[in-house]
């Protein structure tokens, strides 16, 4: 019984450490590994603009104009104008490593953003500060040509098998403990499958394949493959498999509907409207004409 | 056959208001000062755009759109006064018609104004009907209030064609451009039986028109809010609702209207206090059929306050709406049925009385029936400052929303200047079918 009180009273001491330190600002712990990275894109006038697209569409609704501290004040903690003094002092590994993993309302956008757009998201903030120097990274961004990955299906035990080289002059390399992802194309973006996994010795991964995902008609479906390798940075391959299961659901735009364009309105509505704007045009047409007659009954009168 | 002396006086009595006088000066100055500065307003709105108003995500009906059910509303009492009293033989109605077509023209033409200050984007208006959808109630309330206006221009001129002809020949101190207008738009009428024939059946036509035209407006109007599930707004009696609510504020406008015209183109002899009466008996009618109406669009969903309705009654009930709800329901439609039913009480001044109680209750019902639904949608509002939940109206939104009722007032004192406001010849008609 005791020890049981006692056992809560540490975890309660912990969740009440975990909850201080969300709120206390700036206390990121980045690994020092995380630390050290770099961006290969260069942060220049060009990179910035791409990166304040970016910024307005996936962080100005929380964090608001850059410089004008008007961040979304009723969120707990309040997020940091991204030119206050604590974020600039922040280095772009930290940055990186924010945007990759996030923390309570702050979103992870590693699934959501291609590695090049996270960081021209940072040369967007680092357009905000004018002591900034950068530190390119020496990687070679062109290494990233070099990597081939190989996708396979196998249907026995429903699992997509990657392979992940890399062609280098002195022969092939295969990338080993890269970090790699299965996505998914759908209608309105990509969706992951499995987990993030990482190669093996052999620069394999497998991952499970759902037995229930819908396709197009004749079970098409296109599969990207995500790899992110300390060496030779972020690779993306596309391919189109006849895995999944044909779908031929007929598209909710298709048929005529209340929901539908107008050249596909439902014919009782159209024919409803018309009558109703025709009978009335029709009777004030014939109301004006007699006006007409009356104008000229009289000059016949006359005659 | 009236003696020719009566005629000529009952003439000139009615055409005695058509001349421009000083307090006509005094009045259109002020109003036209007046729209001036809600313009200047509307200015501000355009250049800045909608971030001016008190408007938002969630609440992005608010007064205008209030402001535009009532103005819809308020028109349609031209087709009660003027085509079902006139159709079904009440001849006490006939020279309160004209007074009745004037306020319908008036609102419905402005009514479409209103909508366009509701418009952040005026400028863009055209795409509504470059693009608009048949499937959209927006739409058909489109066709069917250009097609009110026009048969409600329509409805006041044929009548007013042998009236324009005793203008153009009666009338002295006129321009001659004015007097040529007359007889142009008097369409060489002469009186003949051929001529009457075809007056009595296009007026007659119209009149029937005008029925199914009018409940089309406002039933659409109410299908704007109905056409959606919102609580306070998903209802299938809202058309009914709408149309018996247009009357009560339309009719308590004709007797505003009526008391004024009375007072200042001493017409004494021709809206009697018998009118009055008679107006006092159909503002009761209508009141009553329209609390009728209340009675169901509150108490059946009271009775049962199912989860969003009960939020949105609740407001209205006991919580931040109340007041609003109740005085409305209280001082703009029981208290007045009360009055109105002692005889006492149907005499021009306390008519006048209540008549505005009732129509500024009128539109402060139409403030209940837009804002507090839209105050609860059915996603929880989360995260979001208070003035995003709340909907209160600014300072230019408020301007704005009167521009409309000065440009009414503006377009009923220019009418009732250029033509007779009861009509002459029927005036005269009737009183030759009583010897
Ligand atoms: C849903 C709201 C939200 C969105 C969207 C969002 N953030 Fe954040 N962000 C936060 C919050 C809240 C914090 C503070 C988190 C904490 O301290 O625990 C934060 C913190 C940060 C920090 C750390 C700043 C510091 O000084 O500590 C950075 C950098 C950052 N966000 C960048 C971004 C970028 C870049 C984007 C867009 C790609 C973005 N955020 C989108 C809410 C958001």
């Amino acid at each position: 019984m005791y020890r049981i009180k006692f056992k809560i009273a540490i975890i309660l001491g912990f969740t009440g450490l975990i909850n201080f330190q969300s709120f206390a600002q700036n206390n990121w712990d980045v690994p020092a590994d995380k630390k050290s990275k770099n961006s290969n894109i260069e942060f220049n006038s060009g990179t910035a603009k791409e990166g304040e697209g970016i910024y307005n569409t996936n962080c100005k609704s929380c964090h608001g104009d850059i410089g004008k501290n008007n961040s979304l004040q009723s969120l707990k903690p309040v997020p940091p104008d991204l030119s206050s003094a604590q974020s600039k002092a922040l280095l772009d590994g930290e940055l990186f490593h924010i945007l990759n993993v996030g923390r309570g309302l702050m979103p992870s956008f590693k699934e959501v953003l291609p590695e090049s757009d996270r960081w021209k998201v940072i040369a967007y903030m680092r357009s905000y500060d004018k002591d900034y120097v950068q530190i390119i990274s020496k990687t070679d961004p062109a290494k990233a040509n070099l990597v081939k990955i190989k996708m396979v299906f196998d249907s026995i035990n429903s699992k997509l098998n990657v392979e992940v080289v890399a062609n280098e002059k002195a022969g092939i390399v295969k990338l080993k403990n890269a970090e790699i992802a299965l996505f998914v194309t759908r209608h309105f973006g990509k969706m992951q499958l499995d987990k993030t996994l990482r190669t093996d010795n052999n620069g394999n991964a497998s991952f499970d394949f759902p037995k229930d995902l819908p396709g197009d008609k004749v079970g098409n479906v296109e599969l990207i493959v995500r790899v992110n390798d300390e060496i030779y940075g972020e690779i993306e391959s596309i391919s189109k498999f006849k895995i999944a299961v044909p779908t031929d659901k007929p598209s909710l735009t298709e048929k005529r509907a209340m929901w539908n364009v107008l050249a596909k309105a439902p014919i009782w509505l159209i024919l409803l409207y018309l009558s109703g704007v025709l009978l009335a045009t029709g009777v004030i047409l014939y109301i004006i004409y007699n006006l007409y007659k009356l104008s000229k009954s009289n000059n016949n009168l006359k005659n | 056959m009236l003696e020719q002396s009566k005629i000529d006086k009952i003439t000139s009595d009615l055409l005695g208001s058509i001349r421009l006088n000083k307090s006509f000066m005094i009045w259109m100055g002020f109003l036209g000062v007046s729209l001036f500065v809600c313009l200047g307003a509307y200015v501000k709105q355009l250049t800045d755009g909608l971030v001016v108003t008190g408007l938002g995500d969630y609440v992005s009906w608010g007064m205008y759109l209030s402001n535009f059910v009532f103005f819809v509303a308020t028109s349609l009492i031209g087709m009660l006064i003027s085509a079902i009293l006139g159709l079904s033989g009440a001849k006490w109605a006939a020279p309160l018609a004209r007074i009745a077509e004037i306020i319908a023209l008036a609102f419905a033409a402005v009514a479409g104004l209103v909508i366009v200050s509701d418009m952040g984007r005026p400028d863009r208006l055209l795409n509504v009907f470059i693009h608009g959808r048949v499937q959209s109630p927006i739409v058909w309330d489109i066709t069917v209030v250009t097609g009110y206006v026009l048969i409600s221009a329509l409805f006041l001129y044929i009548p007013l064609i042998p009236d324009l002809k005793i203008c153009s020949e009666k009338l002295d101190k006129i321009p001659p451009f004015q007097r040529k207008i007359y007889k142009i738009l008097s369409l060489n009428w002469n009186g003949t039986l051929e001529q009457e024939k075809l007056l009595k059946q296009s007026t007659r036509m119209l009149a029937i028109l005008i029925i199914p035209v009018a409940m089309a407006i406002h039933t659409v109007t109410s299908w704007l809010f109905a056409s959606t599930p919102r609580a306070g707004w998903d209802s299938t009696i809202m058309g009914p609702y709408f149309v018996t609510g247009a009357f009560v504020s339309g009719s308590a406008a004709v007797i505003i209207a009526m008391y004024f015209y009375r007072k200042n183109y001493k017409l004494q002899d021709y809206i009697t206090d018998f009118h009055f009466d008679k107006m006092g008996k159909l503002l009761v009618l209508v009141s009553l059929i329209y609390l009728y109406f209340n009675l169901n669009e509150y108490m059946v969903p009271g009775y049962k306050m199912k989860k969003f309705d009960a939020i949105h009654l609740n407001n209205l009930f006991i919580g931040g709406h109340a007041v609003m709800f109740w005085m409305v329901q209280i001082f703009g439609l029981i208290i007045p049925i009360i009055l109105l039913l002692f005889k006492k009480m149907r005499k021009p001044l306390p008519m006048l009385l209540i008549g505005i109680a009732v129509l500024i209750g009128a539109w402060f019902k139409r403030y209940i029936i837009v804002i507090p639904t839209m105050e609860h949608p059915f996603l929880p509002i989360q995260n979001v400052p208070l003035h995003f939940k709340v909907y209160t109206p600014t300072g230019i939104e408020i301007l704005v929303s009167i521009a409309p009722l000065i440009l009414v007032l503006i377009i009923i004192t220019l009418l009732s200047k250029v033509i007779p406001i009861i009509p002459i010849h029927e005036t005269i008609e009737q009183l030759e079918e009583k010897h």
